[in-house]
């Protein structure tokens, strides 16, 4: 008996043995059965995977306390620890997992160029592949919408705004002087090589708390985090060479890459209409390290261009036309750092410094100038949970300006200024399902220049309308201290400040995109001067004021025609401002009503070839005609350009190219110079103003050279 | 002494339930490989279950990838469904990396992975991802130049840039014969090491001719 007693005590012990079935059923948060979620108890292997009813039903050897665990692609894994005899009938329900593809994405006024992101309009190629863009970030971007055409000056101009009013940022870091400098009737181009970049985010209006001292736009450029191999890339162009070189060890990479730019030799063979001394001539290197750590990423990123010209330029109150030489420094240093403290929080910190000098004479003057740029950033990101996340953070931007004056009649005037900026910014992301998401923000600024303190809020909602459209608003305060051209006469003012409201509407078919955006903008606090150039004669004040209003639209399409990828995009701009000289409200030299831009890009399968058009429409833009009676008073006859390109891959490692800008050689008129004084007849002349060169060529040859001749220029068509 | 016997018998009951438990992970890696013939899926989340189990093995996440890549080249046209899918075949090789750190097999399964990408939409992820996958080859064949996968895949991978620009594949299909032989020869200690690819070999090998 006893002996009989002892036995089935062991044999229960041994078959704790006894089995019970897990039975239930996988809801979603809609009473929606959910087919395929993986059920189990943690730690087992006993589980199994749910039918199209959402039933679950399975054998377990455990007992006691367990986890039983659900998991499934697009929701939140589920846990519930209980007794296994409890788990029994039960109704589990999974809420949407709000990191899912097909989760909502706050769109409005932001173009992303990115890999996998789908709110992406652009690729990072599209940059180097884009016909009218010959290599230039800022030229691709300017096939967007919301972008006008100022086809003499290159910079972005956005949503009748003026060119300082978009700032540029490397890896969340202020670029105090993106672009080469050019004479007038060049367009100038960015600094910086697109190879060293892998993101870039355009936003047009209504972006994050973070980001200030930018009235109309913001350009987020990201640097790549790794390198994929070790190479060298040799190009050799018609306008110059570069060379580039990456090298890999275990946790960190350094790219170096480097470039000269001589315009003589083109010169010699296309003429422009300028009367070259000297032709542009620059030599620049950037580097970039990159070191991984366990939990963060630190990159160094510098740049230093050298640049230089002499010419003579047609004028119309000068017969002999206007002697101008330039030479520039600039030296652009940005470091930063990126980790995880904990699984829930995540520091960033990065410092940029800009050093940048410019000699300049112009007729009998000598102008030199110099800045000295600081930037400094740090920036905690908290998630409460994956619904909810704080950002928050502070920054200071310090900028020293100082410019030598000197002419036979004045001896060595030198002034500057000092104009340093502390900001303070937090912000929310909230979704409270899949389909709704919310960015509300806060940033305070402190003008030491000024001593004036100003608050902006921002914010933005976003709605998913179906599975593949979406509708996003946003509105949001912004301001900025006037450029240096204002502030090296006069320190005695306010902050400029805009208001923009966006509505907009997006929709993502596979392959393709289309986006409308309707905004409104209010400018306040504009400078305004009485004189006809900004100097210490004038007096200035904040009593500006501008409207803007418009629509963008934006299609994008890779799928309907095979190996065809093609974009439209079309804006319409109204805009009138009041500020500088402007002795009314008129629509200022830098709008254009209509903006069309068409590019595509057809893949040539037997011709291992790529062959891409663009083409622009702008229409006229206003000009002042002293003859007649008022101001900004005509406008020009429409902009027109067609641009070709096309990449041949000779093999994996060579990419030959050709391009042309405005191949059918339409004679553009950028706008009109009228004589300072009527001549006997009381008639103002008047000289047409035209692109230096109405077409452009580029011949480039491009070569990668990886360690075992492997790695390819598809990488860089 | 009856007692003794007695006891004798509850410890070896003991002891059996004990060796039939450490064969779980034997019976269930067995259960999921069978699995794995008829319903891909299912065999993925049978492997995931494994790892969750076996927090120390990265063969159980490696397989749990592998299953949903290679069902990932049949559903090419299924856009969505194909995204979510290697999205979390990407989880399970990020689990299996995280326990094995400079492991070849799992850099052969990622370039699989972002091969799977690049066959499904060429136009958008060949140019960003082909440097990416020769980049893993050329690291995995630093690390293991005998490794019959990483030699088959690296060739395979190759043969197929090759064609793509009128190149000769020959030197290509050198290294697929020398996988094949590879795989006559490639032994590991570790049960349920990976074995594949022998037949894809095969199947390169006949084209090479």
């Amino acid at each position: 008996m006893k002996q009989s007693l002892l036995i089935l005590f062991f044999f229960t012990i041994a078959s704790s043995i006894s089995q019970t079935t897990v039975i239930g059923r996988v809801i979603d948060t809609k009473n929606n059965p959910i087919e395929g979620a993986n059920v189990y108890l943690e730690g087992t292997y006993d589980g199994s995977m749910t039918d199209e009813n959402g039933m679950f039903s399975f054998i377990t050897d455990e007992s006691g306390t367990q986890i039983l665990k659900v998991s499934f692609i697009s929701y939140e894994t589920f846990l519930i620890s209980k007794d296994v005899s409890e788990f029994n009938n039960l109704q589990i329900k999974l809420r949407d997992d709000v990191n899912a593809l097909d989760t909502v994405v706050i769109s409005a006024g932001t173009f992303s160029a990115g890999d996998n992101s789908k709110i992406s309009v652009l690729k990072p190629l599209d940059v180097v592949t884009t016909a009218s863009a010959l290599g230039d970030f800022v030229g691709a971007l300017q096939t967007l919408p919301g972008t006008t055409t100022v086809a003499e000056d290159g910079r972005l101009f956005v949503r009748g705004g003026e060119a300082e009013e978009t700032q540029i940022f490397i890896d969340g870091i202020r670029v105090f002087t993106p672009y080469v400098p050019t004479t007038r009737n060049t367009p100038t181009r960015g600094r910086y090589s697109p190879f060293l970049f892998d993101g870039i985010t355009f936003s047009t209006g209504g972006y994050s708390a973070e980001f200030g001292q930018a009235l109309s736009s913001i350009l987020l450029l990201n640097t790549i985090e790794e390198p994929d191999q070790e190479k060298t890339d040799i190009g050799i162009m018609s306008i110059g060479a570069v060379l580039g070189h990456t090298e890999k060890w275990d946790s960190s990479s350094l790219s170096v890459n480097g470039s000269f730019i001589s315009l003589a030799p083109y010169i010699a063979l296309f003429p422009d209409r300028n009367d070259w001394i000297e032709p542009f001539q620059g030599g620049s290197g950037e580097a970039v390290f990159r070191k991984k750590f366990d939990s963060g990423m630190l990159k160094l990123y510098s740049a230093f261009e050298m640049s230089s010209f002499e010419l003579i330029q047609e004028d119309i109150d000068f017969s002999e036309g206007i002697h101008y030489k330039l030479n520039n420094k600039n030296l652009y240093f940005n470091g930063s750092y990126k980790g995880m403290l904990s699984h829930d929080w995540t520091v960033f910190g990065g410092l940029s410094y800009t050093y940048n000098k410019s000699k300049v004479e112009l007729i009998e003057d000598d102008i030199k100038d110099s800045e000295n740029s600081y930037h400094a950033k740090f920036k905690l990101k908290h998630h409460f949970n994956s619904r909810f996340k704080l950002n928050f953070g502070a920054e200071y931007f310090a900028t020293n300006f100082n410019e030598d004056y000197n002419n036979s009649f004045i001896n060595d005037l030198s002034y500057g200024f000092k104009n340093n900026i502390t900001a303070a910014f937090s912000e929310a992301d909230i979704f409270f399902s899949k389909n709704i998401a919310l960015k509300a923000g806060l940033r305070l600024e402190y003008s030491e220049l000024f001593d004036e303190l100003t608050l902006s809020p921002r914010l933005s909602l976003a709605y998913k309308t179906s599975a593949k459209s979406q509708v996003s608003l946003a509105y949001g305060n912004f301001y900025q201290n006037p450029n240096n051209n204002i502030l090296k006469f006069e320190q005695n003012l306010n902050a400029q400040n805009t208001t923009h409201y966006i509505l907009n509407y997006q929709l993502n078919n596979d392959g393709q995109i289309f986006r409308a955006e309707a905004y409104y903008k209010n400018y306040n606090d504009l400078i305004k001067y009485d004189t006809e150039y900004a100097s210490f004669a004038s007096n200035y004040n904040n009593s500006g004021s501008a409207y803007v209003t418009g629509i963008d639209l934006f299609w994008r399409d890779n799928k309907s025609i095979k190996n065809l990828d093609y974009w439209v995009s079309y804006s319409f701009l109204d805009s009138e401002r009041e500020y500088q000289n402007y002795p009314i409200q008129a629509t200022p030299n830098f709008v254009n009503t209509h903006n069309l831009s068409v590019v595509t890009k057809y893949w040539i399968e037997n011709w291992k070839s790529q062959v891409g058009m663009s083409y622009s429409f702008a229409s006229g833009r206003t000009y002042t005609n002293p003859n007649e009676t008022g101001f900004l008073n005509q406008k020009t006859k429409s902009y027109n350009s067609m641009s070709l390109n096309w990449a041949y891959l000779i093999s994996q490692q060579k990419i030959l190219y050709l391009s042309v800008n405005n191949v059918l050689g339409i004679k553009n008129i950028n706008g009109y110079q009228y004589a300072d004084v009527p001549d006997s007849n009381g008639n103002y002349a008047r000289r047409t103003l035209r692109p230096a060169a109405d077409q452009l060529f580029f011949v480039g040859f491009f070569w990668t050279i990886s360690e075992k001749g492997t790695d390819n220029q598809l990488d860089n068509l | 002494m009856n007692y003794l016997k007695l006891f004798i018998t509850c410890v070896v009951v003991l002891i059996t339930t004990n060796l039939q438990a450490q064969s779980n992970y034997e019976k269930g890696m067995e259960k999921a490989f069978d699995l794995w013939e008829t319903n891909p899926i299912e065999a993925s989340q049978l492997f995931e279950r494994i790892a969750a189990a076996e927090p120390d093995n990265w063969l159980p996440s490696y397989y749990a990838a592998e299953t949903l890549i290679l069902d990932g080249f049949t559903k090419l046209s299924d856009k969505s469904v194909l995204e979510a899918q290697l999205k979390q075949a990407q989880i399970f090789l990020n689990d299996a990396t995280a326990i094995s750190k400079d492991n070849p097999e799992i850099m052969v399964m990622q370039a699989l992975l972002h091969t799977v990408y690049v066959a499904s939409d060429g136009a958008t992820y060949g140019i960003t991802l082909s440097g990416k996958i020769m980049a893993l080859y050329t690291q995995a064949e630093k690390l293991a130049p005998n490794n019959p996968r990483v030699v088959l895949n690296k060739a395979d991978w190759e043969i197929g840039g090759a064609r793509y620009f009128g190149q000769d594949t020959q030197p290509f299909c050198k290294d697929v014969e020398r996988a094949l032989e590879l795989f006559t020869t490639f032994k590991s200690e570790i049960k349920f090491y990976p074995s594949w690819g022998k037949e894809r070999a095969e199947e390169i090998l006949k084209d090479c001719k």
